[in-house]
């Protein structure tokens, strides 16, 4: 499976009739936005904003992130299963509009939303400060049930995305990138003398509006199964999550997924990348120990020599990712881990909620737990009425003067387990 | 908690779902509850089952506690 992403690179962002894109420039129509959203009757109102990478803005309580893009040649369409219709994505041409991003806002569906700030020491830990947002702030009917007010806000932000990635469907990318995966046989024939390397993507499924959507498909209810690492990048995989901000992955990190995009920078040369596994982190505990013997006997299955496992969210998941090591690493196959820590404010606790020998290379995408404090901004997109309660805030953690104490968990995107972030100890 | 309760001299039974965090933790009597979110109880049963459910999670509890262990057990509720 062959997939060529085209690059239109996009420097601003304005508000404009028609939307279109002219020299690195986004214009958008927020009417016709507000229309396309407003026919789901599960939305009382929606308003759109723009914020800009170096402005004096905060985005909050933000729920989900998303890349503007278009299929221009080869089957489905963005999003199958959600916003296209079902068909297995991943292979044709996809256009890119590089440095754009939909951000959805609004009053709060979890407690576990999220933090965007413009400029100033916060926009150092998310990487959504360096793009440039298009922000929805929608309010949905008063009689919705959280849940249903979960899909409404999911819904435009995808949407939308699809509606502002139509724009690049004539434009000539700037630079285009190549990715390609043979079958198994052709690639076990061109690469023989190449480590075989595989990705196991763990998803957040605990539900309770911690979800995830693999073609349309709520990812508590997959057996672990293999992709071409390329689907994810037309949108396969979906985030429908109100999980702590700063460790879960946005549908924005899934088309861009780090891990995919540096295997494949190494794949043929170093070692050949041959499959994407992706799993789940169930609450039963049958569900764990099922999903986990899947992945290492897909694992196996593949011949792999070496797996990059990555974890979404924190807690009970430590344990899927510990079952996950032990298993592989007992069919003989080489693991490392990509996870985060939760280690208390001064980082003396343990990190982890489960540890296993087999667990002796790790990643960690930085301790949650940190704690910072936010200047005031000049303008808040969303509402600061939630900063005290959604995860990493605390009671009365807003003082007098307007700045905001938060640990580092509700910064969107700061810890990311797939290395979609700024922490370094580099 | 387990661990303090147990180093006072008092036998302890840890009802989790997540067992193997339970034995990385060092707890010696554990019984497996029913699911992270609804650890004692399962929203798909009738309120009937439900409570035969709960009495049998007690009940393997129980056991448990008067059970004397040599290394970490895990007491399946039957």
């Amino acid at each position: 499976m062959k997939l060529e992403l085209g690059y239109i690179p996009i420097h601003n962002i304005q508000f404009g009739d028609p939307s279109r894109v002219e020299d690195g420039v986004l214009y958008v129509n927020a009417e016709d936005i507000k229309t396309l959203i407003m026919k789901d009757e599960r939305v009382a109102s929606a308003e759109v904003e723009l914020a800009r990478p170096g402005e004096s803005v905060r985005i909050t309580p933000v729920k989900d992130v998303v890349e503007p893009r278009v299929k221009v040649d080869g089957p489905g369409g963005l999003f199958p299963g959600t916003v296209s219709r079902v068909k297995t994505v991943g292979s044709g041409k996809t256009h890119v509009l590089k440095g754009a991003a939909v951000v959805t806002t609004g009053r709060i569906v979890g407690f576990q939303e999220g933090i965007i700030d413009m400029s100033g020491p916060g926009a150092q830990y998310t990487p959504f400060s360096k793009t440039n947002n298009i922000v929805l702030i929608l309010r949905p009917r008063d009689e919705l049930e959280p849940h249903e007010h979960e899909v409404a806000v999911r819904m435009a932000g995808l949407k939308t995305a699809a509606y502002l990635g139509e724009l690049a469907r004539n434009l000539t990318p700037e630079t285009i990138e190549t990715f390609e995966t043979l079958p198994l046989k052709e690639g076990m024939e061109q690469y023989k003398d190449l480590p075989r390397v595989g990705y196991v993507q763990m998803l957040q499924s605990q539900g309770l509006l911690h979800d995830t959507y693999v073609y349309g498909v709520d990812a508590k209810q997959i057996l672990p199964t293999i992709l071409y690492p390329t689907e994810v990048m037309d949108g396969a995989i979906i985030s429908g999550n109100c999980v702590s901000a700063c460790d879960k992955n946005p549908t924005y990190v899934h088309q861009n997924n780090p891990i995919v995009h540096d295997l494949f920078a190494r794949h043929g040369k170093d070692f050949n990348f041959c499959a994407m596994i992706i799993t789940n982190e169930n609450v039963y505990l049958a569900d764990k120990a099922r999903s986990s013997d899947w992945t290492a006997k897909l694992c196996e299955f593949l011949s792999l020599d070496g797996v990059i496992v990555s974890e979404e969210g924190f807690g009970n998941p430590d344990t899927d990712l510990m079952m996950n090591a032990r298993k592989i690493t007992d069919k003989g196959i080489k693991i490392v881990l990509l996870t985060d820590e939760y280690a208390g404010q001064d980082g003396s606790s343990q990190s982890l909620a489960d540890a296993h020998v087999s667990a002796d290379a790790v990643v960690s995408g930085g301790n949650a737990n940190q704690v910072i404090t936010l200047p005031r901004m000049g303008k808040v997109i969303g509402s600061e009425a939630y900063v005290g309660t959604i995860a990493g805030g605390w009671d009365k953690n807003k003082q007098p003067d307007g700045t905001i104490m938060v640990e580092l968990q509700a910064i969107t995107g700061a810890t990311s387990e797939v290395g979609f972030g700024y922490l370094s100890a580099r | 908690m387990v661990k303090e309760i147990e180093r006072a001299g008092i036998p302890v039974v840890h009802i989790c779902t997540v067992t193997p965090i339970s034995l990385t933790v060092g707890a010696n009597r554990i019984v497996p509850a029913v699911a992270i979110p609804h650890p004692l109880g399962n929203p798909k049963l009738s309120r009937g089952e439900e409570k035969t459910l709960r009495r049998k999670i007690v009940q393997t509890a129980l056991k448990a506690l008067s059970t004397e262990v040599s290394d970490q057990t895990i007491f399946e509720v039957d």
